[in-house]
């Protein structure tokens, strides 16, 4: 049987595979009858100068051979893994009939930096980064143990994105994991571009308005939940990591609960919960109240109200809707504008329209009032796509209190446990531990307990390790 | 492994299930039909409910935690079964529809005078959908989210002791009552809702503790009564109980803050969740029974054909008057059903047990 040829690795055949890609480098060593061919902007220029240049500066012909040798060098037979490695970042270095691979990878990139959209005000600074290793790194030196197990895939059939499934051995459960690898595996698609598109091509039910993985920028965070038993998912180019399995409580708490006293965290906790109920109902209740229940409002209060709303020539639900959505654009111009104008854009915006819509009769003083406490509520929630899905769905709530003002909030509520009740992450229940109760796991759910209390990991990690501390003050 | 409702859980749906429309008429019905002190007869009520657990709780033990349906057809062909099945299904999914009812058009009285129910009613219903289709331990998550929900109403009752006398309950037991049978039966339906549990055998652990929780969300229902009856007497004079139509509602208007009052429309309001939980609990009865017919039918299709049709039942009675009338004479059949049935299988395993036919 004849050799097939076009999968013998060549450096013209390799030229020719890269025909018209005017980044490659391809650089030719008469004297050594050696080639190298890479792309520079994906390679480390020290490695390579290390690597290869010198040693190709110093030794002769017949030397090479004893070099290839080494390690860092791998022999490749076959055409389609050179074209391959050479994408991912190594360099390839032809020889005679030889070809071998060096792992070079090393592109430029953003150093590790503060996160912009989790915050802290205690505890570790740094975030992740676009890179991938740089990723795994801040992970590893958290976290010095064998135990810490990484899976690697690719998707994307364009963009070969790598992506990097992490957990505990003995720790995570591993249905879990494979559960997770298969659907990673199952997905068919051109392009991965970033962690939260990840998640929405694996998440139980991609078309609900919630997450159902918990997405963070923190190793810290990161970390805690591959402690806690959970799995996480690292994709390359995207400072975002995929927590999962999560519960719709997980994306209340924020690192800072566990990096001041308890008391503290506790108390932030509870308000965070108080703030989800602002953000639902408080330009739902005003809505409701003005359009259909006057009655609920004492006789004091009522006068202001009355005032306040004399001169607006709408019904409240077009007044609430107007403004929700003033301030939305506000919230969004501030979002894509450079930071300092963003700023400038929010606060000069918002006390500028605000004051002129009150003083043109468009709305009144009390649901300005109630608006922005609503927003400012909104954003207590640390998640930023949790409170995005939160902020959505408010309007919908808003429309139902204009219609049929108390029973229209209470559908809406009910409308919202019905999904949340279908929901699930990674097949476990997303209202644990509510539903599924599991009174052991409030404690670090709903209050931050003092540590000597938190002995135990989360139930719906499933893990057969449950015991995480032995202290008992 | 699909997973099993947890004792916790099913305590929480029974009890989810029990509670209802009735609680806004039942400090009425103890004081018109039992007069002084008739909160008293809920104490039988309790009795004979915890009788009628311990019935079911006797067909899970003898039946091994399998299907009530499994045990009747074992026995007996299920063709010969179908028209009982038929009528299951048809009590529990109109019980269930005039309750639905009922709540939508007393919301009406209080808010909407002018607004068609049945514009309340298909919102409710399209909710009943959703929740239903998901299945049981959906249905039981939504209950358990829905009880929290709930729940710290009863805390409101803290706010009427100031205006409680023990005085207004009078030293007199069960006097200036009338037609006390018909009274009996109406207040006993306040405790329907724990017969369903006879359908859960599939889906529980078969173990003691899966009992244990249907007992325990009608004994939290009971304190709850009781202590609600408690208030009423205490809060109103006998006279005034017996000619208030809602006395709960009255309850909650009472309640006031600085910033807001008269919340019984927002209160009534939260009634939904239990309210929704009832409905849809019978309709799951329903379901359940016509699916032993129909087996092939998807899931979904069957729901909305259900609901659907109860829907259109829904449109007959008109006034709160007539749909109270449909749930006094479905309250019958469905109090019926909750000791008949049970009584049914025990005879049934009974005779299986002497065949010596009982399946593991």
């Amino acid at each position: 049987m004849e050799p097939d040829t076009q999968n013998i690795p060549t450096l013209r055949h390799i030229l020719d595979e890269f025909d018209q890609c005017a980044d490659l480098s391809h650089r030719r060593f008469p004297e050594l009858s050696a080639d190298i061919v890479y792309f520079p902007h994906t390679v480390d220029n020290n490695l390579l100068i290390q690597e290869i240049l010198l040693p190709f500066d110093r030794l002769q012909a017949d030397g090479l051979d004893k070099l290839f040798l080494q390690s860092q060098f791998v022999e490749t037979r076959e055409s389609k893994a050179v074209v391959v490695g050479i994408l991912e970042g190594c360099v390839a270095v032809f020889h005679g009939e030889a070809v071998y691979l060096l792992d070079a990878y090393g592109p430029e990139g953003r150093s590790v930096q503060q996160s912009e959209t989790e915050t802290v005000i205690a505890g570790p600074h740094d975030a992740f980064v676009e890179s991938a290793p740089t990723n795994l790194s801040l992970i590893r030196r958290r976290i010095k143990s064998s135990h810490l197990k990484i899976i690697r895939c690719e998707i994307g059939e364009i963009s070969k994105t790598t992506v990097y499934i992490l957990y505990i051995k003995d720790i995570a459960n591993l249905k879990y994991v494979q559960d997770l690898q298969n659907r990673i595996n199952r997905i068919e698609t051109d392009a991965i571009n970033d962690g939260g598109t990840l998640t929405q091509f694996i998440e139980d039910m991609p078309n609900s308005v919630f997450p159902q993985f918990l997405t963070t920028e923190r190793p810290d965070v990161a970390v805690s939940k591959l402690a806690a038993g959970r799995i996480i998912t690292i994709v390359d180019n995207s400072p975002t990591a995929i927590s999962a399995p999560s519960s719709f409580f997980e994306f209340f708490s924020s690192p800072d609960d566990y990096y001041q006293r308890w008391a503290l965290g506790t108390a932030l906790r509870l308000l965070r919960f108080l703030a989800l109920v602002i953000t639902i109902s408080f330009t739902a209740m005003y809505v409701s109240v003005t359009t259909f229940h006057y009655e609920m409002i004492p006789e004091a209060l009522l006068r202001t109200l009355a005032e306040s709303r004399n001169r607006v020539p709408f019904p409240p639900v077009y007044e609430a809707l107007l403004m929700e959505i003033m301030i939305e654009l506000l919230r969004e111009a501030g979002a894509r504008l450079p930071t300092k104008i963003g700023q400038t854009i929010g606060i000069v915006g918002g006390i500028v329209i605000g004051q002129a819509a009150v003083q043109a009769g468009l709305t009144s003083n009390v649901l300005i009032i109630a608006v922005a406490s609503s927003a400012i509520a909104s954003f207590v929630i640390p998640s930023y796509m949790m409170s995005a899905s939160i902020r959505l769905i408010r309007f919908g709530i808003i429309i139902l209190t204009g219609i049929w003002g108390n029973i229209g909030l209470v559908m809406g509520i009910a409308l919202i446990v019905i999904h949340l009740s279908n929901l699930t992450s990674l097949g476990s229940s997303y209202l644990t531990p509510i539903a599924p109760m599991k009174t052991g796991d409030w404690k670090d759910v709903f209050i931050r307990a003092p540590f000597s209390k938190l002995s135990s990991r989360p139930s719906q990690s499933k893990t057969m390790n449950s015991i995480r501390q032995k202290n008992k003050k | 492994m699909p997973e099993k409702l947890r004792p916790f859980h099913i305590a929480v749906l029974m009890h989810m299930t029990q509670s209802g429309i009735v609680i806004f008429t039942l400090p009425r019905n103890l004081a018109d039909y039992f007069g002084t002190n008739g909160w008293l007869f809920l104490v039988p009520c309790i009795v004979v409910s915890t009788f009628n657990i311990y019935l079911i709780s006797l067909v899970f033990r003898l039946g091994q935690g399998r299907s009530v349906f499994e045990i009747m057809e074992q026995t007996i062909p299920r063709p010969v079964l179908y028209p009982f099945y038929g009528g299951l299904a048809a009590v529990w999914l109109v019980f269930g529809c005039m309750i639905g009812k009922k709540y939508v058009l007393i919301f009406q009285m209080l808010s909407f005078p002018t607004t068609n129910p049945m514009v309340f009613k298909l919102a409710v219903d399209i909710l009943a959908f959703l929740m239903i289709t998901k299945g049981i331990y959906s249905i039981s998550k939504a209950a358990t989210l829905f009880f929290w929900l709930s729940a710290w109403m009863y805390l409101l009752m803290l706010w009427f002791f100031p205006a409680f006398r023990w005085e207004r309950l009078t030293p007199f037991i069960l006097k200036g009552g009338h037609n006390q049978f018909k009274g009996a039966m109406e207040i006993y339906s306040a405790f329907l809702g724990y017969e369903l549990s006879i359908l859960l055998f599939p889906y529980v652990n078969k173990n003691k503790k899966a009992m244990a929780g249907v007992y325990a969300g009608n004994l939290y229902l009971a304190v709850l009564y009781i202590s609600l009856a408690i208030i009423c007497f205490g809060f109103f004079s006998l006279g005034q109980l017996k000619k208030l139509l809602y006395p709960l509602l009255d309850l909650l208007a009472y309640i006031q803050f600085p910033f807001i009052e008269r919340l019984e429309n927002l209160l009534y309001g939260l009634f939904l969740f239990p309210v929704l939980v009832t409905v849809v609990m019978y309709w799951w009865a329903a379901q359940e029974s016509v699916r032993r017919m129909l087996p092939r039918i998807k899931l979904s299709v069957l729901s909305f054909l259900l609901i659907a049709i109860s829907y259109s039942i829904s449109f007959i009675p008109k006034t709160l008057d007539a749909v109270g009338v449909w749930i006094t004479n479905l309250g019958y059949a469905v109090t019926g059903i909750a000791f008949g049935f049970p009584v049914l299988l025990l005879l049934l395993l009974l005779i299986q047990r002497k065949g010596g036919e009982v399946r593991a």
